[in-house]
């Protein structure tokens, strides 16, 4: 199927432009058997002899690219990735907003190892676009219930003692278009909402100690500069923990997409409290009731009733291998993987399942486990060819164990949009494909 | 140059903030009406500014074009199968309103009302949601007097609220694991995906992305969409000069430039000619 990166949009556009000449009750089927006849497809085609594994290239020949010289350095002063990867990237849903201004992109899980995301590939979510800031003319302003209101710019952030750590960032959207029913199609958009990178900056405590906070300090306000000027109150309790003043992502400067050049950031916390391209921070003693912590980012309950500062991403799962995006091509031994995360501190243990939770094994965690930050873990198995319902479970060092769909909807409707951490089913089918399912 | 000591902290890093410069970005409101500035706007002058600044996204009477915000209606619908959160059927307080206005809005030109049309606009908003009278009148000193139908809908988090436990085995009845839903669009959805995916766009894509997909991908205001021949037909007959000076200048509803002054008219250019090829071209 997708069988080798690049080849994946031109087998889409091919298959989809038949697709489009079929009924449409017989669409779905068309478009799994087209695409695992696609490889096929395109055999006779110019993709074949640079794609699929030419004999020429092969041992014992001498392939093209050992018989020259290559590109010299800096040819890419910012390297990129190899163009064979040119599939694995940010993508968006167009139905879900009105245009790609206020919009959310997807981050590529399916096609990512270990627990880092690379900085081009964190999904973006933006209410009025990326501004271009230049970084001298960028102003930081601490002022309020504070002894002295000051006014940063980077290099004055940049002296005081920095901090780093591992976090995930996640939408409290991620997943919400699930609540009522299985939608898409792709792990890159059932979950991908999240990305976990390496925060640097300074912790915000510094700079309220530096200001100097009043004693009847209760909240921050946090503002951005982009068109939008999105605004969230964040209780001092939080602000004096491990909120960040963020100006490093994986090492580099923060990135346009992710707020250059500086953001606020709450670990564990909904990503929308994590202000881009912050401007000030107000120091007051009550809420402010913004927009988007009343219209939006609250959590409305069947019973009519909304939760407010639902701030904690609770723990979660998905399963990343099997996936829609990578299904099995044989039967045999696969290593089964996935992520698991909570804002509420580390994953202590993953179990899994392939009978739709009737019974479950524990999966190994894998590489480095880390509080509020992406989790790896992973669980051996064989594949005989028969049909799954696979799922996995997350629990946190708290003892929260990750909910089914019908309790979280017992306790909550359908119609909260947020903070859906529903245990995810993969349907694996005879055939080797895999396909996203809500199950009873 | 050194700040006077008694205005550093123990690090000594950073420039006192002056009145002036907070005075430049403190617009927040609260609840309690805290921040808002001296003005007042009628409901009457409201409807004129919001017809003009307004109604294009989020319709005459509040209802949402496209995928635009509904403002207005839904009440008592929150219990309902699908509920409909508008300003009056869900937010908690009025303020909320002023500041959104002030702060974002219209989504194209943030910040460029004046406190006088934001009381305005607000007022009217109010009334479209039928919380205010048509002689109203919004002060800075009645804002937060205003009482939201919806202002006691709100309770603070109070999770964990499910209880899953770690069960091994038989956790369920084989027989009950039935599939309750599948998606149902996978195609259209990789269709989409497939146009997402293509090759970064030139600088005519971009430049119309940022500044005239939000209306003229849909056709929002009575602007021509993009890839609708007909729609483009009389505009391409008139020229790409008349056209250009259009996009320039604004026409109609659309403002100058489609709200992003900062364009050069040469990215505007690009832009358009953009959507002349996407009607020209095969």
């Amino acid at each position: 199927m997708f069988s080798k990166p690049g080849s994946g949009p031109a087998v889409l556009r091919k298959v989809t432009q038949e697709a489009s000449k079929v009924d449409p009750a017989k669409r779905r089927d068309f478009l799994k058997k087209g695409l695992m006849v696609a490889g096929g497809a395109i055999a006779g085609t110019q993709f074949a002899s640079t794609l699929h594994a030419s004999q020429n290239n092969l041992p014992p020949n001498l392939p093209e690219w050992s018989k020259s010289l290559g590109a010299g350095v800096i040819t890419n002063p910012y390297g990129k990735p190899s163009p064979f990867e040119g599939d694995i990237v940010r993508r968006t849903v167009p139905w879900l907003t009105a245009d790609r201004i206020a919009a959310i992109s997807f981050t590529p899980l399916a096609e990512l190892d270990g627990i880092i995301t690379p900085s081009g590939l964190v999904f973006e979510r933006y209410h009025a676009g990326v501004p271009t800031i230049n970084p001298d003319e960028y102003r930081l302003m601490i002022h309020g219930l504070v002894e002295r209101p000051l006014v940063f710019t980077i290099d004055d952030l940049r002296r005081f003692p920095s901090t780093s750590a591992i976090n995930f960032l996640e939408c409290p959207a991620n997943g919400g278009m699930e609540w009522r029913g299985a939608q898409m199609d792709a792990l890159q958009f059932t979950h991908g909402m999240i990305s976990c990178c390496e925060w640097t900056g300074v912790l915000l405590s510094t700079l309220l100690e530096e200001v100097g906070i009043k004693p009847e300090a209760k909240w921050i306000l946090a503002e951005g500069s982009d068109g939008a000027h999105m605004s969230r109150s964040i209780p001092i309790e939080k602000a004096l923990d491990d909120t960040l003043i963020v100006y490093a992502q994986n090492g580099e400067p923060l990135r346009p997409e992710q707020g250059y050049p500086v953001r606020i950031f709450n670990p564990g916390w909904e990503g929308n409290t994590s202000v881009k391209w912050l401007r000030r921070l107000e120091v007051g003693d009550k809420p402010w009731y913004h927009r988007e912590e009343t219209s939006k980012y609250t959590d409305l309950l069947a019973d009519g009733r909304a939760r407010k500062f639902s701030y904690i991403q609770e723990g979660n799962s998905v399963v990343t291998f099997p996936c829609p995006e990578r299904p099995l091509k044989e039967k045999g031994r696969y290593e089964l993987e996935g992520l698991a995360w909570s804002g509420n501190g580390k994953i202590k243990r993953v179990d899994v399942s392939f009978d739709g939770g009737v019974n479950w094994q524990q999966a190994r965690l894998k590489g480095l486990v880390l509080p509020k930050a992406l989790t790896r873990f992973s669980l051996d198995f064989t594949w005989d060819g028969s049909p799954a319902l696979i799922q996995s479970r997350s629990t946190d060092e708290t003892g929260y164990v990750q909910p089914t769909y019908t309790q979280l909807r017992e306790a909550r409707g359908s119609s909260s949009i947020y903070h859906k951490n529903a245990i995810h089913t993969w349907r694996l089918h005879a055939d080797g494909t895999v396909t996203n399912v809500q199950i009873s | 140059m050194t700040p006077a000591l008694a205005e550093t902290g123990a690090y000594g890093i950073g420039s006192p903030a002056t009145a002036e410069e907070i005075a430049g970005w403190n617009i927040d409101i609260r609840p309690d009406g805290k921040g808002l500035p001296p003005g007042s706007g009628s409901v009457e002058d409201g409807e004129m500014m919001y017809e003009q600044q307004c109604a294009s996204c989020h319709g005459s009477f509040g209802e949402g074009v496209g995928r635009y915000p509904v403002l207005s209606g839904g009440e008592g619908t929150l219990t309902e199968e699908r509920p409909e959160k508008t300003v009056g059927s869900f937010w908690p307080y009025a303020s909320t309103l002023w500041d959104y206005i002030h702060r974002a809005m219209p989504f194209t030109q943030p910040q460029s009302l004046t406190d006088e049309e934001v009381y305005a606009i607000t007022a009217y908003v109010l009334y479209l949601n039928d919380l205010v009278e048509d002689d109203f009148v919004l002060t800075a000193d009645n804002l937060a007097s205003i009482e939201m139908p919806n202002q006691d809908g709100f309770f603070l988090d109070d999770r964990p609220d499910t209880n899953n436990t770690g069960c091994m085995e038989n956790c369920k009845d084989p027989a009950s694991v039935k599939i309750t839903s599948e998606p149902t669009m996978t195609t259209l959805q990789v269709e989409e995906t497939v146009a997402a995916v293509e090759a970064a766009p030139e600088g005519g894509e971009k430049v119309y992305q940022q500044a005239c997909l939000m209306c003229h991908g849909a056709g929002v205001a009575g602007s021509p969409m993009t890839g609708d021949a007909a729609a483009w037909k009389d505009r391409i007959a008139q020229g790409r000069d008349k056209m250009l000076s259009n996009a320039i200048n604004g026409i109609g509803v659309m403002p100058a430039k489609g709200g992003q002054g900062q364009l050069s008219d040469d990215e505007v250019a690009s832009a358009v000619d953009y959507m002349i090829r996407q009607v020209t071209q095969d």
